[in-house]
């Protein structure tokens, strides 16, 4: 039942981004065909008979919409689901094959700068809220500020001089080697980690106190198994619900570090897509980034119920 | 979450008591909400400076909280000080300077054409002439003289005004500050401290009035999504049912809208020329100003939630009840019994979200998308930064000085934030 | 539910792992022998299609022309090696008639597609005439506008009396152009409107001409065909066509025809006699006028051929897969990876394939500059286009840093209808008030020209006309004559660019040269490339930012945008005194006196400023030492079969 309701909201929520991406996107002045040499009249009619951009934009906004729920079909058997059409700029593909190249990417990239934040937030927030005002601690919390304080292009560039050019450890951008993964998702995720080390520190202080702890420790269990059995599942709950916004956040993040190394990603397929007016790449940019961002959300709801008994899902 | 009992001022319970609501009554009604306005009052007061006194045990909190009033101070005075234009390039002379120390005067680079090579000279002729036109036109015999004389005034004031070749478009108040900072110091301006820029314009200049910019886009921005959000979110809490319900389930699909693509949308469309020229310009509304509403439109998410959340906790307490009781209107309620108290948590919220604003800001002008030059700010200034951090060569002062001091103001927003809820949250005195 | 309690955390570690061995699962990919910057991804691999400089790299690996661009001669003094067309798929250079109109072409023998069929002429007929086709759209359909009857049939213009052909509904694949179905030919005998022609006139007058267009009746008198051989000369049988019929019967004087639908009426392209194939090797070409450089336009991308049965067996954009494409060039499609890289293979079908030198090449979409400086300084990448701006005095000290004059102009447009522009004292004035000097050597650094006229230097038997030259004094004195002294009273004037780390920083200087020099106050606005095309494209601002590449190396490829209405010109600026002269020059058969004509043109061009000429650019390519066979050229073309690397490793 919530997996239902869930999945009616989702439904509603693509379409209203369907329906505002659609208007904002026809309203921009600039075709998807303008170019500096510009094109005979008749060439530029040709040009929009074949895309179907003569026709009323309402036409435009079901013809483009209907694919989208029903699929492509060939011969009885279906072909994608949901279709998004052919890409107006990448000619040779369709938004379906831009998609299935560029998801991993950008996947793979999320998925080790989620990891490495995970790891490194909660390893510095534990040692931190143990150590309290160690040195430790206040060096730790001070990388932690200034990774959420420095914008990720200037943490991104002096990375590559560091790493690249100074020590030589990576690769300079591209994509296909581990080696080139690692970089741009060490930068993706330092600001993530910081963060997280951050909510780890604060409720792990809070949890401390707490006597179910001292319980524990009256016990006479080992120290290892009260922080990470008892304390942190305890003060992981914020972490938790910091993971709905992290996910937005690897989301702009990745725009721009997929930029800076020229990694073939969904936020490089976006910003051109959106540069380009290609109508149909950056619309199903829009939905997949939509539909993920809302299947992350839901995840974290129902970690949430997982994690701590006294909420329900609802 | 509950909120503790310190941060819920009430009135006193037995004013109510004693005189029986009567809503025929005016002047009893007015002495009575004065009474309650006067208990609120001091009951305010004194959670407030409960917190202030926490906050100044926390010395990171404390000082934060300077360095972010002196680069406020400094920020809003800049035309005061005695820095160099931060729009003259001197391509010859001055491209790519690392910091030195020799002292520049203001004007003197051979091309702007200035008398004797200096502003103030340049700008007591300028005087001089507009003196001497405004008498003419005081003289003026007849109306077509007066006419003409007037329109020269108005026509040398936009072409030869020799503060516009080196400012960009100073407003009143900016140009009167130039002046006395001028009667100050003169034509001497600060050594390129800094460095200079790929154009050769002073960078610690660019700094400052960038700064003007940062700052003001992260407040104002702020500003857009806490009207919005607190409206909203107390809306919906205070109405309940429903009504909350749609409008939480609102908050909830806009949650999963990617806002970044749309901001990308949004900024192509609202800088395009023609929709500037019908639909803003006539409204006065310049780019700065789509920016700031557009940046404000998407933060204010978190926002309704927090504010809903501590409103629900409120609206049944007994102060809430006692306005109602007195017939009080709902916006009443909500805008002056409800929002006040919720405003400790705003803050803190408000603080944290300064800082996201303005790494919004510099991410758009990585895009290409934030402000147009020739004004300045931060998040473009460190962008012009990473362009020149090549293992060829680094220019190391482009790109360091901009980063900090966005890095500096956004540390001391954080750590201010954090001090601040503590010292308004006492449960969380624990740290 | 609590099990799932208990199992969470582990649960939540499984996927971890998970993620990251999915992750970690992409293969590696072993480096290609040589990796250049390509820029921009690339729109599509389709010639008739593509438009642009990086699709232009791949196209001439992969396809190839009667003719192709190849080093002529030793390299001049500068390091500049000429090129010129040589051979491609044809045998030899094209026999010239002496009016300069009919172009005879052998082809090679030993020219094969991918597939192992021979390129033959009707190759090049067919793909000419699919390029022109209405519904393939191209954008460069113009450049084959030389071509006797291609506008017509590109544009869909037919009249009474035309040969036409008609396409009547029955495709394989309706969605797919090619195949085609069932073409009729004939005669076209009258062209009768619709009674219901629509009397919106709110409509744009090209909309409304579509639809009466489309809605016509077409009497056609269809003519026999024996084995595909049309027999003109016979009597025909009379048929009705149209498009979009308004009713199905159709009544002439005195009989009825059914009507008939039908696709398009178009000219029969072949009987135009644009393009003859005179046998299975031998090509025969005749153009409206004569037309000096139409050897370079055969060397051009557009104009390669495309396989037949490649695209009529896959379709559209599908025969473009790298399993699916069929072509002729030294360089064959591996693989593609969108915004990644074209991975290219030596083609061993190739007639040349023993000059080839380099194995597999890798076209990489990186578009940054600072980035692509990295991929280069860390040898990801042997060849890199584009290079920051700041970076170039540092550069510039290398020895695989090679700059050369290029065909390419930088220049202001203005928009001569927008006051103050309108008086052309004030465009000689802002002209004047430019120090184009200092803005090479301080903003653009790369070693670029100043420009005193539109067309570069280095077009052969070419001289330009030059505008003023950079002087305060006169300039300040031209403002005042206009009747803004000091710039008083001056309308506000904004310069457009697109967003551009380079634009931005010359319309900085610019703006404060203006300032300074004359006291006028302009604005700058950056536009996202999109936005700024459309503006300029409606002439909707007052001065603009452009550049333009020369298509070839003759300086009608700049003056020609000038004339008045031409697509390109975009600033309102109409001279007929100037369109006579671009007209004169295009069917002059003499080439000093051709010359002397353009000449004439661009004197009267920089007399009236409609544009403000800037710099000639340079085009900068970085290479490493070990890459042979590079050199810098004027058109910044460089084949890559002529590449070899002397790397110890191979």
């Amino acid at each position: 039942m919530f997996l239902l309701r869930r999945l009616g909201w989702m439904l509603i929520t693509l379409w209203v981004v369907y329906t505002i991406s659609f208007a904002l996107m026809r309203a921009v002045p600039g075709g998807p065909f303008s170019r500096e040499k510009q094109i005979p009249e008749a060439i530029r009619r040709n040009i929009e008979a074949r895309y179907k951009l003569d026709r009323p934009l309402v036409v435009q906004y079901f013809d483009q919409l209907r694919p989208l729920v029903t699929g492509r079909w060939e011969n009885g058997r279906l072909k994608a689901w949901p279709d998004f059409g052919a890409s107006f700029r990448l000619e040779d593909y369709t938004v379906n094959e831009v998609i299935a190249q560029g998801f991993p990417v950008s996947a793979t990239l999320a998925i080790f700068a989620l990891v490495f934040a995970l790891m490194l937030g909660l390893s510095a927030g534990v040692v931190s809220a143990v150590q309290r005002h160690s040195p430790l601690d206040v060096s730790f919390m001070a990388a932690a500020t200034l990774g959420i304080a420095v914008p990720n292009f200037v943490l991104a560039s002096l990375a590559i001089v560091l790493f690249v050019f100074v020590l030589g450890w990576f690769p300079a951008a591209g994509w296909g080697t581990l080696k080139q993964i690692a970089l741009p998702a060490i930068c993706l995720g330092a600001p993530i980690a910081a963060y997280i080390a951050r909510l780890t520190r604060t409720g792990m202080l809070e949890v401390l106190n707490r006597d179910y702890i001292r319980t524990a420790y009256a016990k006479g269990l080992h120290e290892r198994r009260v922080i990470i059995h008892h304390a942190l599942r305890g003060a992981i709950l914020p972490v938790v619900s910091y993971l709905g916004p992290a996910a937005a956040g690897v989301l702009t993040g990745s725009i721009v570090l997929e930029q800076i190394f020229s990694l073939p990603g969904m936020g490089n397929h976006f910003i051109e897509a959106a540069n380009q007016r290609d109508y149909t790449l950056a619309m199903g940019m829009i939905l997949v980034y939509t539909f993920l961002l809302y299947v992350m959300n839901a995840l974290v709801d129902i970690s949430y119920a997982m994690i701590d008994p006294r909420i329900k899902l609802q | 979450m509950p909120a503790s009992p310190k941060s819920e001022p009430r009135p006193n319970p037995d004013a109510l008591d004693d005189k029986s609501p009567s809503a025929t009554d005016d002047a009893r009604r007015d002495r009575y909400e004065q009474l309650l306005a006067e208990a609120q009052a001091i009951k305010g007061v004194s959670l407030w400076k409960d917190a202030w006194r926490r906050l100044r045990q926390n010395w990171a909190a404390m000082g934060s909280l300077g360095v972010l009033i002196t680069v406020s101070l400094l920020a809003f005075f800049t035309p005061l000080l005695p820095l160099q234009s931060p729009i003259d390039q001197d391509l010859e002379n001055r491209l790519l300077l690392p910091p030195d120390s020799t002292v520049v005067y203001l004007g003197q680079r051979e091309a702007l054409r200035f008398e004797a090579n200096s502003l103030k000279a340049q700008l007591a002729r300028y005087d001089q002439r507009l003196d001497q036109l405004q008498q003419e036109r005081a003289q003026a015999a007849t109306a077509e003289e007066f006419a003409a004389v007037d329109e020269e005034i108005q026509q040398i004031r936009e072409s030869e005004n020799p503060l516009l070749q080196l400012w960009h478009r100073p407003g009143p108040l900016s140009q009167a500050m130039i002046r006395i900072r001028l009667a100050i110091f003169g034509d001497w301006s600060l050594p390129s401290w800094a460095g200079t820029d790929a154009l050769g314009r002073d960078l610690l200049a660019r700094l400052f009035w960038g700064a003007r910019v940062s700052l003001i886009v992260g407040v104002v921005a702020t500003f857009v999504s806490l009207v919005i959000g607190v409206t909203y979110g107390a809306v919906a809490g205070y109405a309940g049912g429903a009504v909350d319900a749609i409008m939480m389930r609102i908050v909830d699909v806009l949650y999963s809208v990617p806002f970044i693509f749309v901001v990308i949308f949004l900024i192509t469309f609202l800088t395009e020329e023609s929709i500037k020229k019908t639909y803003l310009e006539p409204f006065g509304i310049n780019q700065i100003m789509i920016f700031y509403v557009v940046i404000g439109a998407i933060y204010w998410l978190t926002m309704s939630r927090v504010v809903r959340g501590q409103i629900i906790s409120l609206k049944n307490e007994q102060f809430v009840e006692a306005a109602r009781t007195i017939g009080a209107s709902r916006a009443r309620i909500i805008f002056r019994h409800l929002v006040p108290n919720v405003m400790g948590i705003v803050i803190v919220y408000l603080t944290l979200t300064i800082p996201a604003v303005m790494l919004f800001e510099a991410f758009l002008s990585f895009l290409g998308m934030g402000v147009q030059p020739p004004d300045v700010s931060w998040g473009l200034l460190a962008n012009e930064g990473i362009k020149v951090i090549t293992p060829i060569r680094i220019y190391w002062w482009v790109v360091l000085f901009p980063s900090t001091a966005l890095a500096l103001t956004l540390f001391a927003l954080n750590f201010l934030g954090d001090g601040l809820r503590d010292a308004l949250d006492p449960r969380m005195r624990t740290r | 539910m609590q099990f799932w309690r208990k199992a969470f955390p582990y649960l939540m570690a499984l996927m971890a792992v998970a993620a990251v061995a999915w992750a970690v699962s992409f293969g590696t990919l072993p480096p290609a022998d040589f990796a250049w910057q390509n820029g921009d991804e690339i729109k599509t691999v389709d010639p008739a299609r593509a438009t642009g400089a990086p699709e232009g790299r791949i196209l001439d690996a992969v396809f190839e022309g009667l003719l192709r661009n190849a080093p002529a001669g030793p390299r001049q003094a500068n390091g500049i090696q000429p090129m010129a067309p040589k051979p491609g798929v044809a045998a030899a250079m094209p026999e010239i008639s002496d009016d300069g109109r009919l172009y005879t072409f052998q082809l090679r023998d030993d020219a094969r597609w991918t597939n192992g069929d021979p390129v033959t002429a009707d190759d090049f007929f067919w793909s000419w005439r699919r390029m022109l086709h209405p519904e393939t759209a191209s954008e460069y359909a113009y450049q084959l506008y030389y071509i006797v009857g291609a506008e017509q049939y590109n544009t869909a213009q037919v009249a009474e009396g035309d040969k036409v052909e008609v396409e009547l509904p029955d495709r394989p694949d309706p969605l797919q152009a090619f195949p085609r179905g069932t073409i009729r030919r004939g005669i076209l005998r009258r062209i009768v409107p619709a009674e219901s022609a629509s009397q919106d006139t709110d409509d744009a007058d090209a909309a409304a001409e579509e639809d009466a267009r489309r809605q016509a009746y077409y009497v056609v008198e269809v003519k026999p065909e024996v084995d595909g051989q049309v027999d003109w000369e016979a009597t025909g049988e009379t048929q009705v066509f149209s498009i979009e019929p308004a009713s199905t019967t159709f009544r002439d004087e005195e009989t009825q025809h059914d009507v008939q639908t039908c696709l398009h009426v178009l000219i029969d392209f072949e009987a135009a006699g644009g393009v003859r194939v005179l046998g299975p090797k031998q090509l025969q070409i005749t153009l409206k006028n004569r037309t000096a450089y139409f050897n370079s336009l055969l060397a051009f991308y557009p104009l390669y051929p495309v396989n037949r049965q490649c695209v009529e067996q896959y379709g559209s954009p599908y025969w473009t897969k790298p399993d699916h494409i069929v072509s002729n060039g030294p360089y064959r499609i591996q693989f593609r990876r969108i915004r990644d890289r074209v991975r290219l293979i030596k083609n061993e079908t190739y007639w040349d394939a023993d000059n080839v030198h380099l194995e597999t090449l890798d076209a990489m979409a990186v578009k940054s500059q600072t980035t692509a400086l990295n991929m280069y300084l860390k040898g990801q990448l042997d060849w890199a286009t584009d290079v920051p701006q700041t970076m170039i005095p540092e550069l510039k000290k290398r020895d695989d840093f090679l700059v050369a004059p290029a065909l390419i102009t930088y220049f202001y447009r203005l928009n001569v209808d927008r006051p103050p522009l309108d008086n052309v004292l004030v465009r000689r004035a802002l002209n004047m008030a430019m120090d184009k000097q200092a803005l090479c050597d301080y903003v653009a650094k790369a070693g670029q020209q100043p420009a005193r006229g539109l067309v570069p230097p280095g077009m052969a038997g070419y001289e330009g006309a030059l505008a003023g030259e950079f002087n305060v004094t006169r300039a300040r004195e031209l403002l005042a004559e206009a009747g803004y002294p000091g710039g008083r009273g001056l309308p506000r004037i904004e310069i457009l660019y697109n967003t551009s780390e380079g634009h931005q920083a010359i319309a900085e200087a610019i703006q404060q040269q203006w300032k300074n020099n004359l006291g006028i106050d302009v604005e700058l606005r950056n536009m996202e490339w999109g936005v700024y095309l459309d503006t300029v494209s409606k002439t909707n601002f007052t001065v603009a930012r452009a550049g333009w590449i020369g298509d070839y190396p003759d300086p009608n490829t700049f003056l020609d945008m000038f004339v008045t209405g031409g697509p390109q010109n975009n600033t309102n600026w109409s001279n007929a005194q100037y369109d006579r002269l671009i007209e004169q020059a295009a069917s002059e058969p003499d080439a000093e006196q051709r010359m002397q004509l353009l000449r004439e043109a661009e004197t009267i061009l920089m007399d009236e400023l409609p544009i403000i000429p800037i710099y000639f650019y340079v085009s900068i390519n970085m290479v490493h030492p070990e890459v042979q066979g590079f050199a810098p050229t004027l058109q910044d073309v460089h084949p890559l079969m002529n590449l070899r690397i002397d790397r110890p490793s191979l």
